[in-house]
């Protein structure tokens, strides 16, 4: 006997049950992989395109803060190159969310599948290329002076954390798009603000103490400084950073779940 | 309010539904354009509801076949987005019991760049699949579909006669326990509609339930034993086959 499935204004059960999403698991393989296919299709070095942004933003501010405002600081290239590989991925993922929807338009209007799994398969087509980004920034890691010890066994949980933060972004952003196409170009303008703003480049030391505590309620400051711990200083984050850092994601996750599945029945149409 | 009684056989019930669009003129996407608005009359959004069901109501057994007949914007496709879980109603309720394949288009999710074989998957785990159950099918697909060593072509390349055997291919062989299909069964030449026909009523002699909307009597009455007309939003008219054939003689 198959399940009944009902379809009124406030069903819910058709949306996302976790069963759901799993039945669901080849299409997101599929989604991705035709992601990553075509956007690199015809090109002769393919993915590793993906890699150069990263590689061409870190060696302009090596370049930079080698010859030209020489840094006092010991391991610089390390301690920067920690915070731009993160930013990466934030900055891709919020730059191309905004369009999911309506790019997928053609899907979500034909046929019903799980909403969820279009934001889901659009940051997991980030994240498999920026694991190439990743992969050769460990290959760096000591020679850029960084250290192997027990505390980069608790990168995966600071990671997924931050994973999910920016799949929270995403939904928000990937919802709101629909109605104000402004806020791609809003982001756009945030995302160059944002990254001064957020101790990458510098050290959240050399900031005037009363903006420090400022800074730190950025959720993208937190995990900077969270990655930075790990893999420059050597030193497990702090308890503090940790829980504010779980709040934001948490936060963050669970208003991008509800926003994205209470407006996106009614959004479909209007695509 | 008449309440609706169910039978233990419905597959589908569809329960006082009602949808209204609201259309936009003069749609203002931008956040410039809202804040004019407020000031100039011109600027303002103006929107309007339109009614595309009204209290529809209408219960398919298992294995029944039926034709959702009316003339263009009386809600045929509206309904059948809504069966297929597409749309929300905005009142009302749809109960369907059983895997269903909506074919509102054929091909949905082709990436034009990837090869059939590729659009095979991507196009039947959109229907919930999973790549293994697409393997096991993907002779059968590939072979009804007639497109032999196309398959390993980009779509792209095909004639919209391959596009469409290709998607109606991979749709009749995902076998669904009720189709609804949007005036999609007529697919390429006289040879491929004929074997097309013979396919669904094979799977229609296995307990597909079937929902076709078309207002294309002669398509109907090759598939369908019952019938339901739309007129503005409401169900004009129920019935078995062989009165809309008498009715679509006296019309003409």
């Amino acid at each position: 006997m198959t399940d009944i499935v009902e379809n009124s204004p406030n069903s819910t059960g058709a949306i996302s049950s976790p069963s759901m999403l799993w039945r669901y698991r080849d299409l997101v393989r599929n989604l991705v992989a035709k992601e990553i296919k075509v956007r690199y299709m015809g090109a002769a070095l393919g993915f590793i395109w993906s890699l150069v942004n990263p590689l061409v933003v870190t060696l302009m501010y090596l370049v930079i803060f080698t010859y030209v405002f020489p840094s006092t600081q010991p391991h610089y290239a390390l301690f920067m190159v920690t915070g731009i590989v993160h930013w990466t991925l934030f900055n891709q993922v919020t730059n191309q969310s905004c369009e999911i929807l309506v790019q997928n338009a053609g899907l979500l209007k034909k046929i019903y599948f799980p909403r969820l799994l279009v934001p889901l398969s659009s940051v997991l087509v980030n994240l498999t290329l920026w694991s190439a980004a990743l992969a050769v920034y460990l290959v760096f890691f000591p020679m850029l002076g960084g250290h192997f010890s027990w505390v980069l066994l608790t990168y995966p949980f600071y990671l997924l954390l931050f994973f999910l933060f920016v799949w929270g972004v995403g939904m928000i952003l990937a919802t709101l798009y629909v109605d104000f196409r402004d806020i791609k170009h809003l982001v756009e303008v945030s995302l160059q603000v944002l990254f001064w703003a957020t101790p990458i480049i510098y050290q959240l030391d050399r900031v005037p103490v009363r903006f420090r505590h400022v800074l730190l309620l950025s959720p993208l400051a937190e995990f900077t400084v969270v990655f930075q711990s790990i893999f420059y200083d050597n030193r497990a984050p702090s308890l503090t950073i940790t829980i504010a850092f779980m709040t934001w994601t948490i936060t963050v996750v669970s208003v991008g779940l509800w926003f994205f599945n209470k407006r996106v029945p009614e959004l479909v149409e209007r695509l | 309010m008449r309440s609706i009684s169910y039978h233990k056989d419905d597959v589908i019930v569809v329960d006082r539904v009602s949808k209204s669009f609201k259309l936009r003129h003069n749609r203002v996407e931008s956040l410039k354009g809202r804040f004019v608005g407020v000031f100039k009359r011109r600027w303002r959004q103006k929107t309007e509801s339109f009614h595309a069901l009204e209290e529809v109501s209408l219960q398919v057994r298992r294995g029944d076949a039926l034709a959702l007949m009316g003339s263009n914007g009386s809600g045929k496709s509206t309904l059948l987005q809504i069966i297929a879980g597409i749309l929300r109603p905005n009142a009302g309720r749809v109960l369907v019991q059983g895997r269903v394949a909506p074919l509102i288009e054929l091909g949905v999710g082709f990436h034009p760049e990837l090869t059939g074989e590729e659009n095979i998957y991507l196009n039947a785990s959109l229907y919930g699949f999973r790549n293994h159950e697409i393997r096991a099918r993907l002779a059968k697909i590939v072979e009804f579909s007639e497109l032999g060593h196309f398959i390993d072509t980009p779509v792209k390349n095909y004639s919209s006669g391959m596009y469409m055997r290709l998607g109606f291919s991979i749709a009749v062989h995902l076998e669904p326990e009720i189709l609804l299909a949007d005036e999609i069964l007529a697919v390429g030449d006289a040879a491929f509609q004929e074997k097309c026909h013979v396919r669904v009523a094979e799977m229609q002699k296995d307990g597909m339930t079937l929902i076709l909307v078309s207002h294309n009597l002669d398509q109907v009455s090759k598939y369908c034993t019952k019938f339901v007309r739309l007129d503005k939003g409401q169900v004009a008219e129920t019935g078995t086959l062989e009165n809309i054939v008498k009715a679509g003689r006296q019309k003409n």
